[in-house]
């Protein structure tokens, strides 16, 4: 069964023009020039029950505009979006009582109350009664490890501390759909990796779905099975993260220490991308070469040190934006 | 009912028989309201002598009233518009206690603040109102500030201009209410004109205008000062169900004028409230949220 279904999603933005300079301000006054900016463009995807989503995409791609029509806070100008069944832009406060938002940015919490007292605050809210709040405020702690500071109102809290009570505040009506923005950003790597281990951990447990959008690739690769990158208001690449790396990861990196300084042939396939002294960065690309032809181009026998990994997945994203992106934009 | 019960089995499903209650209402239909005015209530307890430091303002405000209107009023029992000298400052005490003690940012910045700066794409996706969370932050937050604000224009009051002359205890539950509902109409249209920047860029100019002539229409001088010819206007504001009522009722307690305001405050409180909705529920779908 889906749990978020949407077909040809459309949202339109009218946005103020001004020219430069004061005459450009006085202009808009007497004369005020808007222009449409067309922030996603016939959207369509469906995320089933349990799954985990990626979805991406650069600065400005339409990826929150999408998220705000799905929560029911931004009305489509076109196209169908159903949450669980909901229509989310007639039924916004049903719906709300079926899902959780987590929004990495922006403090849902009540700074100058502590954890627990917000965490009570929000069983009322979603209408879960007195003692089975408690419950699960019980549960949650110990799951999440608040113990510690459920009782220190939330301003004194760090970053990774408060990420923690959002997500905990979000979960506690055991939300089916779990929208994630940005959920670890600023966190250090050690709080991050706790934070992804929870958010999995919920999604096996409960078999929530999770709609994840970051710029952190970490979050993407140890957390989704798949991934949808959108640009310029466009869907331009819906896989499986297993698929993606299949299908681009066909460079390596190659990093040798030579035992002596030495010049590398001009070979197709093989880019230098650093060379300095015995040390070089080189890109192979294996559709062109195979990997074994390239090493004995380099002189294998005389490398000291060799490590060969793949491309970053962060490169790869970064390439299907730019080419992708212009496609879209043309 | 039928709707809470359709409501509650759409939740069953994948979490099992543990939610069904989810979407169902528990208690009484506003006690979400109830639990945002007690944490608003614990918030702002925390804040109290912050709220005292606002004190010297309205000495300063009130001291300055004594002095004038004992400046105006020559001969002993005069009358100015029907109000003897203490009844006239008893009003500006009583009209300026209400002003300071809900002197609070969520109706007028905090709903501004909220739609021009998209954080009310937060907020509007809880399961409650957002103009009745609005409104329900705005009554936990005076009533922090009022109840002190009281004590303060009761002791001056009583110590500086002596007793409201014919005051009548038995009436204080009524004054009470009548206090309340002004407070209330008055954050109910304050709410209405931050809606505006739904469609405009900035709402402070109106809100600053509705504050302006409430000050000076109603909260400085009662709407009696006036020419006879804008009276029947003022009436028509919300200044005379706001301030004027409220505070004319303390000076000048008469059963027939007590039904007369508190009927027109709650046709101007049903009024504002459509009108609330009504603003909302068009505003909401013009909402540009830029930018993450």
């Amino acid at each position: 069964m889906q749990a978020i279904s949407v077909k040809e999603l459309e949202k339109t933005f009218r946005v103020r023009r001004k020219e430069k300079g004061m005459r450009g301000s006085v202009q808009a006054i007497l004369r005020p020039q808007t222009e449409e900016v067309k922030a996603v463009r016939g959207v369509s995807f469906g995320v089933d029950e349990g799954e985990m989503l990626a979805f991406i995409g650069p600065n400005g791609a339409g990826k929150s505009t999408t998220i705000k029509m799905l929560t029911g806070i931004l009305y489509p100008d076109g196209g169908r979006v159903e949450v669980l069944g909901i229509d989310p832009a007639k039924r916004r406060r049903q719906l709300a009582y079926q899902i959780g938002t987590v929004f990495g940015q922006k403090e849902q919490l009540w700074t100058h109350l502590t954890p627990y007292d917000n965490f009570r605050f929000f069983g009322a809210i979603y209408d879960i009664p007195e003692k089975e709040t408690e419950r699960r405020i019980g549960e949650l702690t110990e799951r999440f490890e608040l113990g510690g500071f459920i009782n220190t109102p939330v301003r004194n809290l760090s970053l990774g501390q408060r990420i923690r009570c959002e997500i905990v505040a979000s979960l506690l009506h055991k939300p089916k759909v779990l929208f994630l923005d940005e959920p670890t950003i600023g966190l250090d790597p050690v709080v991050k990796e706790s934070v992804r281990s929870l958010i999995k951990q919920m999604n096996r447990e409960f078999n929530t779905t999770i709609f994840l959008t970051s710029h952190d690739v970490g979050d993407i690769e140890k957390l989704c099975k798949r991934i949808i990158i959108v640009n310029a208001g466009q869907i331009v690449l819906d896989d499986s993260m297993e698929h993606l790396k299949y299908h681009y990861l066909h460079k390596k990196i190659v990093e040798v220490k030579m035992q002596e300084e030495t010049t590398f042939p001009q070979v197709e396939g093989i880019t230098i991308l650093k060379h300095k002294g015995t040390y070089a960065r080189l890109e192979v690309d294996t559709a062109a070469i195979e990997i074994g032809d390239a090493l004995r181009r380099i002189n294998a026998q005389a490398v000291e040190d060799i490590n060969i990994s793949n491309v970053p997945l962060e490169n790869i994203i970064m390439e299907i934006y730019k080419a992708e992106g212009k496609d879209a934009a043309s | 009912m039928r709707r809470q019960e359709k409501n509650a089995g759409a939740n069953v499903g994948v979490l099992g028989k543990r939610e069904k209650y989810i979407g169902r209402r528990y208690g009484l239909p506003g006690r979400k309201y109830g639990v945002i005015y007690r944490s608003v209530l614990m918030e702002n307890l925390q804040y109290a002598a912050n709220i005292a430091l606002g004190f010297f303002g309205y000495f300063v405000f009130i001291f300055i009233f004594i002095k004038l209107w004992d400046y105006i009023y020559q001969t002993p029992g005069e009358l100015i518009a029907g109000y003897s000298k203490e009844q006239m400052i008893w009003y500006v005490m009583m009209t300026e206690m209400m002003w300071f003690g809900s002197n609070a940012g969520s109706v007028g910045r905090q709903v501004k603040t909220d739609i021009r700066g998209g954080n009310i794409a937060y907020l509007m996706n809880k399961p409650y109102h957002y103009t009745l969370y609005i409104l329900t932050k705005y009554t936990g937050e005076w009533s922090v500030r009022l109840p002190m604000y009281a004590l303060l224009a009761v002791m001056i009051g009583t110590m500086m201009v002596g007793p409201v002359p014919g005051f009548k205890i038995v009436a204080v539950p009524v004054m009470a209410a009548c206090i309340i509902l002004g407070l209330t109409i008055n954050a109910v249209f304050k709410i209405c004109i931050s809606l505006l920047s739904f469609w405009i860029e900035d709402a402070s100019p109106f809100q600053w205008l509705y504050d302006k002539l409430l000050l000076v229409v109603g909260t400085i001088f009662p709407v009696e000062i006036f020419p006879q010819a804008l009276q029947p206007f003022f009436k028509l504001t919300p200044i005379y169900t706001v301030c004027y009522g409220p505070a004319k009722l303390i000076v000048d307690f008469r059963p027939d004028k007590c039904v007369e305001i508190l009927a027109a405050q709650v046709l101007y409180l049903a009024a504002g409230c459509g009108l609330m909705f009504f603003v909302y529920r068009k505003g909401v779908k013009k909402l540009y949220v830029n930018g993450g």
